[in-house]
């Protein structure tokens, strides 16, 4: 359990500090960008033998994330409610490889990109364009791809090393 | 019979997820309400983790900082130049500004102008995150009300109007970007022609071409592409005469009647590190 918090505690950072390597805005959509924190949660799903710890832990990530970034936490905490329950089944439909857990973090922040787009568009008074939905997905290919594929190699390093077999 | 449970009907149930959704929905509403003031508690948390991040994160910034400082560095020699010949005009400068202040306080007491740039103080501050998740078109800034911050304060930096700011905590400060098409909070600008000002409202943001659409001139009126864009003052939270952008494209709207005008920001919203908030003489002074 202490490394998949390290883990999520890092991806967190990692929003902060990447965003001033790779600045973007709704206007300017940066190619390299990604939700690390969804990321995260997505690689260490496959860890848990225990559902509910890991949906105490999304919920968590989506109550900090939240707090820290967007504030407003309780938006947060159920968008990252629906993107635990969407990594579970994604989960039950493909199986666990670097492919497949690229394929379902990729789905699992269009996820979030999509309902903060559709619920946001309904209850605030700000105006969204598609466009901008669409050039955030562009944009969160690429990044999404290599932290996963960085962090799936490193935390089952981690997790053979130490002979870890789920997190208790 | 006894270990039998009984079955819950099927309209029960629809009922109870539509119950559950609307509620989700009320609560969500309510969460995003704009005005909404951070919990002591969460804006404790919130300065907490931000000040680690911040200490975690000055090691990636120092570097960053450094290329760029390089990258000026090779442009040193055709700044020098350009500055040699500033200075020369630098006493003419200042005697006009002197003259200029002289009459501008003269005007304001004739006219009765409460505020202009120069009631403001400037409180510079760094940006320590941005904009993530998209969606909320924020940056936050290590500036809160412990340095004098508050709601509505504006936002600025050496190349013009960022935004406002949205909400404090203690140590940090959220501000709203100028490109956000935030409906209820439409900006009153001023377009100078020349011999003239013309007043309109920033409209909306065109995240396709990257230019803010500005509204309401008549269209009796001349403006050219080039003509710059400045905050009007009317409205009463942006203060008149901070740089907006220029006009790059120039069009009517389908009635013949006003003028839909594209202008260019001067600011480079991915390019934001040092910022000023304005705040007004005299309101707090304890930075």
């Amino acid at each position: 359990m202490i490394i998949s918090i390290v883990y999520l505690a890092i991806s967190l950072i990692m929003e902060v500090i990447m965003s001033n390597f790779f600045p973007s805005t709704l206007t300017n959509v940066s190619l390299f960008t990604t939700i690390y924190t969804i990321v995260g949660l997505a690689i260490l799903y496959p860890h848990f033998n225990n559902d509910r710890k890991f949906y105490l832990l999304t919920i968590l990530c989506g109550f900090l994330f939240g707090i820290l970034y967007t504030s407003t936490f309780i938006f947060s905490l159920v968008l990252f409610g629906c993107v635990g329950i969407m990594i579970k089944i994604l989960y039950n439909i493909f199986p666990e490889n670097i492919f497949m857990t690229n394929l379902i973090s990729f789905i699992c922040i269009m996820t979030y990109h999509i309902l903060c787009f559709i619920l946001l568009s309904i209850f605030s008074s700000i105006s969204y364009y598609f466009i901008s939905l669409i050039n955030i997905l562009i944009g969160s290919i690429i990044m999404t791809i290599v932290y996963t594929t960085i962090s799936y190699y490193i935390i089952n390093y981690i997790f053979n090393r130490f002979g870890i077999k789920y997190i208790k | 019979m006894l270990g039998k449970k009984k079955k819950i009907p099927k309209k029960y149930i629809v009922i109870g997820i539509i119950i559950l959704i609307i509620i989700i929905l009320i609560i969500l509403s309510f969460s995003l309400k704009k005005d909404k003031k951070m919990n002591p508690i969460f804006s404790f948390i919130r300065d907490g983790v931000l000040s680690v991040e911040k200490f975690v994160s000055y090691p990636f910034i120092f570097v960053k900082n450094k290329v760029n400082d390089y990258n000026d560095l090779m442009d040193v020699k055709k700044d020098n130049d350009i500055l040699k010949t500033s200075i020369d005009r630098i006493d003419s400068v200042e005697t006009e500004n002197v003259e200029l202040r002289r009459q501008l306080e003269a005007l304001k007491s004739e006219l009765n102008i409460d505020y202009t740039l120069s009631d403001y103080e400037y409180l510079n501050g760094t940006v320590i995150s941005r904009n993530v998740g998209y969606w909320f078109n924020t940056i936050t800034i290590d500036k809160g009300s412990y340095s004098g911050v508050e709601k509505d304060m504006v936002v600025i930096n050496a190349k013009g109007l960022i935004g406002k700011v949205i909400r404090t905590t203690t140590f940090t400060s959220d501000v709203r970007l100028i490109t956000t098409s935030d409906t209820n909070n439409k900006i009153s600008v001023s377009v100078s022609n020349g011999g003239d000002n013309l007043y309109g409202l920033i409209n909306s943001f065109d995240y396709g071409n990257n230019y803010l659409e500005v509204e309401g001139i008549s269209n009796t009126k001349n403006v050219s592409i080039g003509n710059k864009v400045y905050t009007s003052g009317l409205g009463g939270i942006f203060p008149s005469g901070i740089l907006i952008g220029e006009v790059s494209d120039i069009t009517t709207d389908s009635y013949d009647l006003a003028k839909l005008i594209k202008v260019r920001p001067s600011v480079d919203f991915n390019d934001i590190n040092y910022v000023s908030v304005l705040k007004r003489k005299g309101v707090n002074n304890d930075n």
